[in-house]
């Protein structure tokens, strides 16, 4: 087993510096030149060019490139261009908060939606299985940032139930953080219910055709031991593969409902960074990214066996 | 039942649990993080508002732009204009308990000079217009600075928010390595805790030493009246307003007009309005090869119903003004509040003189700023109703600045921050495109008249200038200036003393909680 994650992360470090070649010359072919941005409308050419020499854009691509790469296999992503802060501690510190409300959400997303798939599947056709599916589709339809506003509008403005801005860390006062990271929890867990229902449904109702669940009924297995020791665990393995990159995606920030809730996560520090031209950030961050996605998908990868017995045997 | 009884004592769960609202705390919205707490160096707007609150300058803008004194008790500028002597202000100490001596200014003033720096404004103190050759301690109490030549704008240099007003600081704020630390200021505010993407908070300088007198701008009585002030940061604008609404926040400094109805019609909330110093305008690359003949500028021009323009991208927030030097400014005069009719015949006999043949003129704007969009949007068919074809590109705010800063458009929808001198005014705009392609008007005769200017301390000669380079303005057409937005601010029944002013960023000192 060890040796198959080293290999798996040994196997992942060209991917990594593919998206840091690719990130690093992409974002320089893109028009824009962070001192300009810094020094605004009424900057002088001189001063534009002692703040990019400041920067360390004022030497060539290759050059700028193989310092930052040096740096990198060092373990130093460089310092912000704009604010001056370690790139490193700036984005686990962001992460931190991203991270929290992910986790939460698509854990209760998960406990909701792959049960009321799976119920829905086995009572295809009735009362039930059309309320979820139609639950499913109406989540699936709402924008995030629209559902966000009318939760903040609803419970935060209408009801005074929970503060409308603001942010504490869990370290700091447990119960408040509870209350600021509460909504924008609901929000990305209802979103994220209406995937996953269609998802564990779909994957159920396939299941349940097969013909080895037919035996099992015809050998007069109870309909409860059929559907939990022979249907879920079997219908849970694409499920799991979709939870897996739900997760990567969503680690990788959720920029608009850390805007709408100003919660300060991973996917607003990206979007300043790229408004601001911020590259060592933009790198940093993508390449946080990319990592992340490896980590969960080998995450779901160990995780196989326990449902699919047959993944383990190959 | 027991649904609704469960419902109710989480609200009140939830509700006893939010946390509460000091009365001593004063929660102002801003819509960013700030870059750094060096003023004048690493900064934008938003660096701006929090450094004005913390460091103080030897001198400080009022409320329409001119200058008056603040760390210095006075300034006694010698005959030949080259010797500006700033005797200090006796009693003001810094946050960190030391009293302010012209050492300690000079100590700032040096490290701002310094190219490593990078001050914001290092250039403009050391431009042909203005040069600052000395700093000079003849004693504890006084400070000294010469210049190579006189110079109308150096007051306003020393004094302009986004030079930090050149705030003095003591050396303390430095590391060790002459690195910049953290501000140790002698303004209202000492600097509390910045949590990075969430607030910046400030704590009551108790020791201030306030002048006697009104608020205005960024000088005259800065009393701070609460014990701490917090910078939220809420970057979108409906949460904003909601937060604002539910009580989470005491200051929306910077409410959006279509917000205003509403908030107007709530009971409990005061809006407070000031016109702004910045400017909206429309550029003309006066190289283009249709846009060069000033005919077709002036087609442009006259094509446009400035009055209805403004009234409808601004909601009725701000009055059109054709001239790049703000109402609110003390150098604006009548003349240049004019604003010549739309002329939809003379747009076309003037487009068809120049060559004009049918041609789409290309409009480049951005989403990024609202009003540029808007006002790009009302100009394409503006122009239409004049037989002139455009099409707008709609870019990303780096990339439009990019195109600018290059002189790389036809037409663009562009709004320049506030300047605070007129001189400044007209040089945002004017100068040789071969060496600053960003700037639209190269004008050599306008250019000697814009440095006239820049050297002339006489107001009543300074102005005469100023309106012979507007009628040259209006007839060259270079530029479209629309109008200097308005800002909003509001504020809940239990804030008073709050204002907004001719700068976007708020101003927290003078301001009271009263429950």
């Amino acid at each position: 087993m060890a040796l198959y994650v080293l290999k798996r992360l040994l196997a992942a470090i060209p991917t990594l510096l593919l998206v840091a070649a690719s990130v690093f010359f992409l974002m320089r072919l893109i028009p824009g030149d962070p001192a300009l941005l810094v020094l605004g409308d009424a900057a002088t050419p001189e001063a534009i060019a002692d703040l990019r020499a400041s920067m360390g854009l004022d030497r060539t691509l290759p050059v700028q490139f193989a310092l930052w790469l040096s740096q990198l296999l060092g373990g130093d992503l460089g310092f912000s261009i704009t604010s001056g802060e370690a790139v490193g501690p700036l984005i686990l510190d962001r992460f931190g908060v991203t991270a929290a409300i992910v986790l939460a959400a698509v854990a209760i997303a998960v406990l909701l939606a792959v049960p009321a798939g799976m119920l829905a599947a086995w009572k295809q056709g009735s009362w039930g299985d059309i309320a979820a599916v139609s639950l499913a589709t109406l989540l699936l339809s709402i924008p995030s940032f629209w559902l966000g506003l009318i939760l903040l509008l609803v419970f935060g403005l209408k009801l005074g139930w929970v503060p409308v801005v603001g942010y504490v860390t869990f370290a700091e006062n447990p119960w408040a953080a509870l209350h600021y990271i509460l909504l924008p929890i609901a929000t990305l867990a209802l979103v994220e219910i209406g995937v996953l229902i269609r998802m564990a449904r779909a994957s159920t109702i396939e299941v349940l055709r097969l013909d080895y669940i037919a035996h099992a009924r015809a050998k007069g297995v109870p309909e409860s031991r059929v559907l939990l020791r022979h249907a879920f665990p079997n219908a849970f393995a694409p499920t799991l593969t979709l939870v897996g990159l739900v997760l990567g995606n969503l680690l990788g920030g959720i920029a608009v409902i850390e805007t709408v809730f100003t919660l300060p996560g991973l996917g607003r520090l990206l979007v300043d960074a790229i408004f601001a031209r911020d590259y060592p950030v933009i790198q940093g961050v993508m390449l946080f990214i990319a990592l992340v996605y490896v980590s969960v998908n080998l995450a779901v990868d160990l995780l196989y066996p326990v449902f699919d017995p047959r993944v383990a045997a190959e | 039942m027991k649904f609704r009884t469960a419902l109710a004592a989480l609200a009140t769960a939830c509700a006893l649990a939010a946390p509460a609202a000091a009365q001593d705390l004063l929660r102002i919205r801003m819509n960013a993080d700030i870059r750094s707490t060096d003023p004048g160096v690493n900064r934008d707007a938003n660096t701006d508002g929090i450094a004005w609150h913390i460091v103080e300058g030897l001198v400080a803008l009022r409320d329409d732009a001119t200058v008056a004194q603040m760390l210095a008790e006075r300034v006694d500028v010698s005959p030949d204009g080259l010797t500006y002597t700033f005797p200090l202000r006796a009693g003001v100490r810094f946050h960190n308990g030391q009293a302010l001596t012209s050492a300690d200014v000079a100590f700032a003033m040096q490290r701002y000079m310094r190219r490593e720096t990078n001050w914001r404004c290092r250039a403009d103190l050391d431009s042909a217009a203005t040069r600052l050759t000395a700093v000079e301690t003849p004693d504890d109490r006084t400070v000294v600075m010469r210049l190579e030549k006189p110079s109308a704008l150096f007051l306003t240099i020393l004094a302009r928010p986004d030079c930090g007003q050149a705030g003095i600081w003591h050396r303390d704020s430095l590391n060790a390595d002459g690195s910049w630390r953290a501000p140790i200021g002698t303004g209202p505010f000492r600097l509390g805790e910045w949590r990075r993407g969430q607030f910046v908070e400030l704590t009551r300088f108790a020791d201030y030493a306030a002048l006697p007198g009104e608020p205005t701008g960024l000088a005259g009585n800065k009393t701070p009246l609460v014990e701490r002030v917090r910078f939220t940061i809420i970057p979108d604008e409906a949460a904003s307003r909601a937060a604002l609404i539910a009580g989470n926040i005491d200051i929306l400094p910077d409410a959006r007009s279509r917000d205003l109805p509403d908030l107007r019609a709530r009971p409990g909330f005061s809006v407070h309005s000031a016109p702004s110093m910045d400017l909206q305008t429309v550029l003309m690359q006066t190289r283009d090869p249709l846009l060069q003949d000033v005919r077709m500028r002036r087609a442009i021009a006259l094509a446009l119903d400035v009055p209805e323009l403004v009234r409808a991208v601004s909601e009725g927030g701000s009055r059109p003004s054709r001239s790049p030097i703000p109402p609110g400014s003390a150098f604006n005069t009548p003349a240049m509040l004019e604003v010549p009719p739309r002329d939809l015949a003379q747009a076309r006999r003037l487009a068809q003189e120049a060559g004009y043949r049918g041609q789409k003129l290309r409009i480049i704007t951005t989403r990024r700023y609202e009003a540029f969009y808007e006002i790009a949007v009302v100009v394409q068919d503006m122009l239409k109703e004049a037989g002139i074809e455009s099409e707008l590109e709609v870019l990303e705010w780096a990339t439009q600045l990019d195109r600018y800063s290059r002189g790389d458009y036809q037409m663009m929808a562009f709004g320049f921050s506030a300047r605070l001198d007129p001189s400044l005014s007209f040089e945002m705009f004017t100068g040789p495109k071969a060496t600053q392609p960003r700037k639209a008007w190269d004008n050599p005769a306008v250019q000697a008249m814009l440095d006239q200017t820049m050297a002339e301390g006489d107001p009543a000669r300074r102005r005469s200038l100023f309106e012979a380079m507007q009628a040259r303005l209006m007839e060259e057409v270079p530029i479209i200036a629309l109008y200097s937005s308005t800002t909003h601010g509001v504020t809940p029944r239990h804030v008073q003393g709050y204002r907004s002013w001719a700068v976007d960023a708020p101003r927290a000192w003078g301001v009271r909680i009263v429950r």
